[in-house]
């Protein structure tokens, strides 16, 4: 850079200055991947990039959209009847399930404002479809053809037909990346839905796999165990599922097992996704009696703090390793 | 009269193309034999004309590449930079051998691109990839005598209808 990339004349071309040149370049891109890494401006350089990169997904794009419309309109009548019929009999097995949950919902609402807990928060979802762009192998990224035009803010959690998926990373105008669970650098905050064991789900680097890396020996959990979102760390709703416990290591000499567990979503093959809209309205924050007085200027932690306060000391854990650590 | 210098229209063009192949959705059964296109493309220019490829325009190449795969900021610049430097280096010598031993070289290029970012990934703390992770310089060797014709044509074609 020091020199110009132009220089044509030879005396630029000399191995020496090439080495110098190779070092600088060097120097440069380890600076860069180590600021990425630890989060400063990473997210900056590539929300001003999205402009540059919305037109290249266009056109990588174009070619499987228009594929998929040649196969769409040569897919015979037969097929798609079976699929029809096979998504009523699903829509209604599942209207069934869902006939009890007005109830279940009003139940709930009073039994909270019974013992006086927070309120669950009213979501929206939206609709969203994985963009048929291959983003680089290690990243644990998908992309989704919604974006800021849409609405979508980074920081949403994205979940499919069977669990959770991941949060929105980088919004582009019509696109938006999203950085999965399985991505090591990814925690989410679980519970153990049998027994309301709170801990942390780390991403493994593999696609199958969620490590669980908090849960004390002693602790009731047992393969087979659903865990759920607790919602703690105020960036995932509680009570979404996640996984599956698969394997429990108890090692000797050991504070903590070694747990993995299987995400519930389809990671690496799913298609439609839900990006959930936790900035909908939080239905009235019920304040306690003694913080009512409290001044006007640090109300924002104190609704944060009720919603909060059984479990002081996991969510100071669990808001640090959510975003990059 | 080969014309000493290629014009740069037909070198970023390729480049975009490479791109776009890098980008585009390949079922996951095949999206583990991708070769790393970028690097193929320019290794190519490089070795045929030189003054169009400098390190400088290579790391700004590679940032591009990271900012539309959305990789770790610097990671591919970091690879196509040493590659490129590499190239440059024994560009005299690589320009002369026999395309068998030129594949071969190129093996040897995209293999030590791979310790690279195996280097970077261990150094990320993520665990270590599978034996996949060995196939795309593989897949690579394999394409670049074709590449090599392939880009090899498209330039010819450029530069007979800059002259006529």
């Amino acid at each position: 850079m020091v020199k110009g990339s132009t220089g044509a004349g030879t005396k630029f071309f000399g191995p020496t200055a090439q080495t110098a040149r190779l070092m600088l370049y060097g120097l440069l891109a380890v600076v860069l991947m180590a600021m990425d890494q630890r989060g400063h401006y990473g997210a900056g350089i590539r929300s001003q990039a999205a402009y540059l990169a919305e037109p290249v997904y266009h056109i990588v794009e174009w070619p499987v959209r228009a594929m998929r419309n040649v196969f769409g309109q040569v897919q015979s009548r037969r097929s798609l009847r079976q699929e029809n019929t096979a998504l009523k009999e699903q829509l209604l097995r599942q209207q069934g399930s869902l006939q009890r949950l007005d109830t279940l919902l009003e139940e709930n609402r009073r039994l909270r404002a019974l013992i006086e807990g927070a309120e669950g928060q009213a979501f929206e979802y939206q609709f969203a479809e994985l963009v048929r762009v291959d983003l680089d192998p290690f990243s644990h990224k998908v992309m989704v053809d919604r974006g800021s035009s849409d609405g979508v803010e980074a920081g949403q959690a994205v979940i499919d037909g069977a669990g959770v998926m991941g949060q929105v990373e980088d919004v582009h105008l019509h696109f938006s990346t999203i950085r999965l669970i399985s991505d090591p650098n990814h925690a989410l905050p679980v519970q153990i839905n049998r027994t309301g064991l709170r801990t942390i789900a780390f991403g493994s680097g593999v696609t199958g796999i969620l490590k669980l890396p908090t849960v004390p020996r002693q602790a009731d959990i047992r393969e087979g165990d659903l865990v759920v979102t607790s919602g703690l760390g105020d960036r995932f709703p509680g009570g979404y599922p996640v996984a599956t416990v698969t394997a429990i290591d108890r090692q000797e000499g050991q504070t903590f097992v070694l747990v993995e567990a299987t995400p519930l979503a389809a990671l690496d093959r799913g298609r439609e996704v839900l990006l959930i809209d936790a900035l909908a309205p939080k239905v009235d924050e019920p304040s306690l009696p003694d913080q009512q007085d409290a001044g006007d200027d640090n109300k924002v932690s104190d609704g944060e703090q009720s919603g909060q306060e059984a479990a002081r000391p996991e969510s100071a854990d669990a808001d640090g390793p959510e975003g990059e650590t | 009269m080969i014309a000493r210098r290629d014009r740069p229209g037909t070198f970023f063009l390729t480049l975009a193309a490479a791109i776009v192949l890098t980008l585009l959705y390949l079922p996951p059964v095949l999206d583990v034999f991708r070769p790393y296109w970028v690097a193929l493309v320019l290794i190519y220019w490089c070795l045929e004309s030189q003054n169009l490829v400098t390190l400088g325009k290579v790391f700004i190449i590679g940032l591009l590449l990271d900012l539309l795969g959305g990789s770790l900021l610097g990671l591919h610049a970091l690879s196509l930079v040493i590659l490129v430097y590499l190239v440059t280096r024994f560009r005299a010598r690589l320009r002369f051998f026999p395309p068998w031993q030129q594949a071969l070289s190129v093996f040897a290029l995209l293999l030590n691109d791979r310790i690279i970012l195996l280097w970077i990934i261990s150094l990320r703390g993520d665990p270590l990839p599978s034996l996949v992770f060995w196939l795309p310089p593989i897949v690579g060797t394999l394409l670049w005598p074709w590449l090599f014709l392939l880009l090899d044509w498209v330039r010819a074609a450029q530069r007979r209808r800059a002259h006529t």
